[in-house]
């Protein structure tokens, strides 16, 4: 396939939810895309591309803190073209929906971006904590911007330590 | 859940399993009902480290990620950096990463066939294997110096070059390779050992494995043509000549026909690079302190386990802003639990093998109480006590 | 040297533990076995349970989750015993030092005998590593 064809299934994209939801699209090459997605409307993007365009497999579930808010990318792909939707998420209220029961395979990774960046998704079906130790406490989540190596220490072990400590 | 089911923990340390993994089976009988999978006793939180180090101190820490698949993750992340910055790297250096690769996919299905061999009871195979494995490790270490963790590709190209006049040799260690792989393949095809307990063990069918978004081998496994080297061709695969190999067997026979099959096209490519590579430089300069413009990336790779995702986020420093890493073996853990659910309690080792898994996990015993629908664990201190009440009676 | 001191270090049972690696270290001591370097002319066996071991040998930087599992199998071993650190991640933590959830070093956790670093380090000094211990048993 080529860029050609890789630009009209974004272009029809827009065309069926309208600008306000859908913006920032780009395609920087063939086989990748990228595009901004409004957190309301984003299970009923999800079906569309999935039923109209073959979008069946999802490849990851990224969580980012851009500084004055967080986005969670979800990467779709179909046959090659790698299609990035990201969506922005406000800091005082982090929850998304979850998108299980269209693609079933997104079960470990949206309880991962809930471990490690707090970012709830509301309707999973077991929503537990998945890589960090069972004592570890709530309400760290150490992908955040606000905590680094040393206050992730003192905060879980109860002092700073290591080589630049000392 | 009846009252003759009840729950086994296997793992972290289980000497049928090689990583650290913990499973939480519910059998009824010898038949496994439910599964439930817990992971993280790998975590290190290298996505956090990556964020402060700059990008060429990033290399030594992306191909510590998994020893088996360094190279694969080195491939993904510098590509994905390549691709933020706008390098472009030199033919030669091409060449040289989709030669290390496809000899590291070599080296890790023949690790996983006689891992496997050595899960069915099988030891003669395993050791066999094993031996033939140290040709390419031979060559390995002639390529680059070390047994794992190669270090040869860097930002920009490659670091070591391929001197002409081994060659020759090379010619003949991967032709002998090929050789022993496809004995291999008879043997796993005719011998009626393994037939009985690989055949119909963990099946998964087509629409199923889609549905949960499998990778890899074990996609290609049950049918799914997913190899994202012909999908979405990066470096110089879409000039190469070689086969997209997929069957539809959907047990454990098919894991094995599949990674048997890579193989001998995987020293097919290593020839076929080895008379075509074109001379020329092997490296752009690229300081560590040089910064890379705004942007993002996202580079998919087919390393041996499945696809491999890095996806990279850069403002303007020399240090990442965000830095991904999706290992395939999280993929494919949907399918596992589904490949796992009907089966016998015996064939669990197989079957968890069989996806090639490079995680790791942990566990504690649980009950459940079926008419107080309540779970609870027992410490050490109330299993002594138990022991002790029951023996005194 | 007593009967006992030169059974033990004539015949010592491995049990192979991976806390955390990224199983480069794994591979190097499971190809330890196969048959271009043979540990088992030492006597050596790798078995599946502690409760039947001698010699414990660690890989990899501990990460928080996995603490208290090696510490409940050092303490299931029966004495006499030994623990092994192999690779540079099971000495100090490696190449990890700066991770927020990785211990440093496998001697913060259980006492260590005997240290092969390396990152992964070759079949031989592992063999080389596991002999060294045995000739500071008694053998």
């Amino acid at each position: 396939m080529s860029i050609e064809e890789h630009t009209k299934i974004v272009e029809d994209l827009v065309k069926e939810f309208g600008e306000e939801n859908i913006y920032n699209t780009k395609v920087p090459r063939a086989y990748r895309a990228f595009a901004h997605v409004k957190r309301e409307k984003l299970r009923d993007i999800v079906r569309y591309l999935k039923e109209e365009h073959g979008f069946v497999h999802i490849t990851t579930i990224s969580g980012v803190d851009m500084r004055e808010n967080y986005e969670v990318v979800y990467h779709l792909r179909s046959e090659g073209f790698s299609f990035s939707l990201k969506v922005p998420v406000p800091k005082d209220d982090p929850k998304v929906p979850s998108i299980v029961d269209i693609l079933n395979g997104a079960v470990l990774y949206e309880r991962e971006v809930n471990d490690l960046l707090g970012i709830f998704p509301e309707g999973h079906p077991d929503p537990k904590r998945l890589i960090l130790a069972y004592d570890w406490p709530e309400g760290v989540h150490p992908l955040r911007k606000e905590w680094d190596i040393q206050t992730i220490r003192e905060k879980v072990d109860g002092k700073r330590w290591g080589k630049d400590v000392e | 859940m009846s009252e003759r089911e009840f729950v086994i923990p296997i793992g972290p340390q289980h000497p049928a399993l090689k990583e650290p993994e913990s499973f939480l089976f519910t059998v009824d009988g010898e038949v496994v009902v439910d599964v439930e999978p817990r992971i993280g006793y790998n975590h290190r939180g290298i996505e956090k480290a990556m964020e402060s180090r700059n990008y060429i101190q990033n290399l030594y820490i992306t191909e510590r990620v998994c020893g088996i698949c360094s190279n694969a993750h080195q491939t993904a992340y510098t590509g994905a950096v390549e691709e933020v910055g706008g390098i472009e790297i030199p033919e030669r250096a091409k060449y040289i990463r989709v030669f290390m690769q496809e000899l590291e996919r070599i080296h890790s299905h023949l690790l996983w066939l006689g891992v496997a061999a050595h899960e069915i009871g099988f030891d003669t195979m395993f050791y066999y294997v094993w031996r033939d494995r140290e040709v390419v490790m031979d060559l390995l270490e002639e390529v680059s110096g070390n047994r794992c963790n190669y270090a040869m590709a860097t930002v920009g190209g490659v670091r070591r070059d391929l001197p002409r006049d081994k060659y020759p040799k090379w010619h003949k260690m991967l032709d002998k390779l090929a050789e022993r792989t496809n004995y291999y393949i008879k043997v796993a095809s005719t011998e009626k050992t393994i037939l009985e307990r690989a055949v119909g063990v963990g099946y998964l069918g087509k629409e199923d494995m889609i549905r949960l978004s499998g990778s890899g081998p074990n996609a290609r496994s049950s049918g799914v043509p997913c190899d994202i080297r012909k999908l979405t061709p990066y470096l110089i695969y879409d000039e190469i000549p070689f086969e997209h190999i997929y069957v539809d067997n959907g047990d454990v026979l098919g894991q094995v026909l599949v990674r048997t099959l890579e193989v001998v096209e995987a020293v097919k490519i290593c020839k076929w690079v080895l008379d075509n590579i074109p001379e020329g430089e092997i490296a752009v300069k690229f300081n560590p302190l040089q910064r890379l413009p705004e942007g993002e990336a996202v580079y998919l790779v087919e390393a041996q386990r499945g696809e491999l995702i890095h996806y990279t986020i850069s403002d303007g420093r020399n240090m990442p802003y965000r830095h991904k890493i999706r290992a395939p073996t999280l993929g494919n853990i949907p399918s596992l639990v589904e490949r796992l659910k009907g089966g016998y309690i015996a064939d669990i080792p197989i079957t968890i093998a069989g996806i090639d898994p490079c995680f790791s996990c942990t566990d504690r015993m649980a009950f459940y109480d079926e008419g107080k629908d309540k779970t609870w664990t027992w410490t050490d201190v109330e299993l002594s006590k138990y022991r002790k009440e029951w023996y005194s009676r | 040297m007593s009967i006992l001191t030169w059974a033990r270090t004539r015949s010592p049972w491995l049990i192979h533990f991976n806390a955390g690696a990224c199983n480069a270290c794994d591979i190097e001591v499971v190809a330890a076995l196969t048959p271009r370097f043979d540990v088992e002319r030492f006597g050596a066996l790798i078995k599946g349970s502690p409760r039947h071991a001698d010699v414990m040998v660690v890989s990899g930087s501990v990460p928080r989750k996995i603490r208290d599992r090696l510490k409940r199998i050092y303490e299931q071993m029966p004495t006499p015993k030994f623990v092994v650190a192999v690779g540079s991640c099971a000495i100090s933590g490696g190449v990890f030092q700066d991770c927020y959830n990785v211990m440093e070093g496998v001697d913060k956790i259980i006492p260590v005998d005997a240290y092969i670093p390396g990152c992964p380090p070759k079949p031989e000094a592992i063999l080389d590593g596991v002999v060294k211990l045995l000739m500071s048993a008694g053998y």
